[in-house]
């Protein structure tokens, strides 16, 4: 098992974010979590990047507990790719010291090394024409492909991404979406939360529906749009059908 | 403006008095003020509520007070003596970083959030992340307060007479004092400040412009 994580809970005094989740995810396995706003996604990713801690529950990545106190939790998030909603670049890095940084003193490559894996990220997301330039000086497609960029170049066991098209303009999702696309062809292991339903039956291997902070549903893409099960992944369904015609 | 010449010596070591303690108090508090930043920002309650007293205490107080205090009172609890010039180095130092902390710790604060999140996430430490990550932002939107404080240090400087020390308004008290030219001394003496003030904002306006980050800008 890659990544693994076992009644997974985080709360904010009484307000429960997570609930009681548990998910495995094997080597290149693609699952894509999806559900209202203000279900628990982004939250759940983080607890499983460790950048929230949870508040009970385990997690594993390759069999190696991260939520034991003595875990290097530096080292534990070097292994673990994340892409943000909102990107998060390094502002006064250019786009290519965003994705060397970790490179050079996290994983503490000499420069040279550090240098020619960066491009080399860079070139996987079709980005190394525009190295030397500033987060500031891209479009956002750009600027995200640039995160994704960043979280590869670290060759983590697993990248997960928290809604990495949705804070985009919709003629700038396409191209985040080839990217990801790509990356699924290689085989990289990812946890995406996503609404992007047809890329989700291209390359989901399961889909995750999230609601009030837990996983109510699991499926295929076929399963939710033919015959969801549950009384909300019905209506939620219903939903983003409608949108979906609308668009 | 013929007496004058008679004068630049006492003019020049006054001016000289000035200059280096200002960019020695500017520089140094600069460097301790990115260490209280931090220690407020990340040290712990205790820490944060240590520093905020020792910031009231140098924001509260007139800086001819702190220089009474570090030149009489602190060398005689401790037995000893200090000269003019050091303690004026070391409160100007202390001052300043006080006033440097301030706006340190708010750019850090501008500056964290998302940007602390995103350095963790490839795997930074803690402290990589401010190394790396949010002292380059922070430090380049100081800049333009970094100004101000160096000019509003420049003329305090003349409070180090208390304490015997003689800066660029000494000197021109004494030159008023000796020759009776009062306009011409003070117009003179203004003037030296005007300049040393325009030269060093102009190098700090193209430091800015070199170091700008695209897309953050902010008005001084």
């Amino acid at each position: 098992m890659l990544m693994e994580c076992r009644n997974l809970w985080k709360t904010y005094g009484k307000i429960i974010a997570v609930k009681d989740v548990s998910l495995k995810i094997r080597e290149s396995e693609i699952k894509l979590i999806f559900g209202p706003s203000g279900s628990g996604k982004s939250t759940f990713l983080r607890c499983l990047a460790m950048l929230t801690t949870p508040t009970k529950g385990d997690v594993f990545l390759r069999g190696e507990c991260l939520t034991r106190p003595d875990v290097d939790l530096n080292k534990a998030r070097a292994r673990i790719g994340f892409v943000f909603q909102h990107i998060w670049l390094f502002r006064h890095l250019t786009a290519l010291g965003n994705v060397e940084l970790g490179i050079r003193h996290v994983l503490k490559l000499p420069k040279k090394e550090s240098r020619e894996r960066a491009m080399q990220a860079l070139r996987e997301v079709g980005m190394e024409q525009w190295a030397s330039h500033h987060p500031a000086h891209l479009s956002g497609g750009q600027q995200q492909r640039v995160g994704i960029a960043r979280a590869l170049a670290m060759h983590p066991d697993i990248v997960l991404l928290d809604e990495p098209t949705s804070a985009l303009d919709p003629e700038l999702t396409g191209e985040v979406i080839d990217t990801l696309r790509d990356l699924a062809r290689e085989g990289i292991t990812m946890l995406i939360v996503s609404h992007e339903m047809p890329f989700a039956r291209e390359v989901a291997d399961e889909m995750i529906f999230f609601d009030e902070g837990a996983i109510i549903e699991r499926g295929s893409h076929e399963h939710f749009f033919t015959n969801p099960e549950s009384e909300r992944a019905k209506r939620f369904m219903a939903r983003l059908i409608k949108r979906t015609k609308r668009e | 403006m013929d007496f004058l010449i008679k004068y630049l010596p006492l003019v020049l070591n006054g001016f000289i008095t000035t200059a280096e303690m200002t960019l020695f108090g500017v520089l140094m508090g600069l460097m301790l003020g990115i260490l209280l930043a931090i220690g407020d920002l990340h040290g712990g309650k205790l820490i944060s509520t240590i520093i905020r007293f020792y910031v009231e205490f140098f924001r509260g107080s007139p800086i001819i007070i702190q220089l009474f205090i570090f030149y009489y009172t602190v060398p005689s609890l401790l037995n000893t003596r200090i000269d003019g010039l050091t303690v004026g180095f070391l409160v100007f130092t202390l001052n300043s970083a006080a006033y440097q902390k301030g706006y340190i710790k708010g750019a850090m604060e501008t500056v964290f959030e998302d940007q602390m999140t995103a350095a963790l996430s490839i795997g930074l430490s803690k402290a990589q992340a401010i190394i790396y990550v949010i002292l380059p932002q922070a430090l380049r939107l100081v800049i333009p307060p970094w100004g101000n404080e160096f000019c509003s240090l420049t003329k305090s400087t003349a409070a180090l007479l208390v304490i015997g020390v003689r800066d660029l308004t000494s000197a021109g008290k004494t030159i008023a004092g000796q020759s009776w030219r009062i306009l011409e001394t003070w117009t003179f003496i203004a003037i030296i400040y005007l300049i040393w003030i325009s030269i060093v904002m102009k190098i700090l306006d193209i430091i800015y412009e070199k170091v700008k980050i695209p897309g953050i800008e902010i008005s001084a």
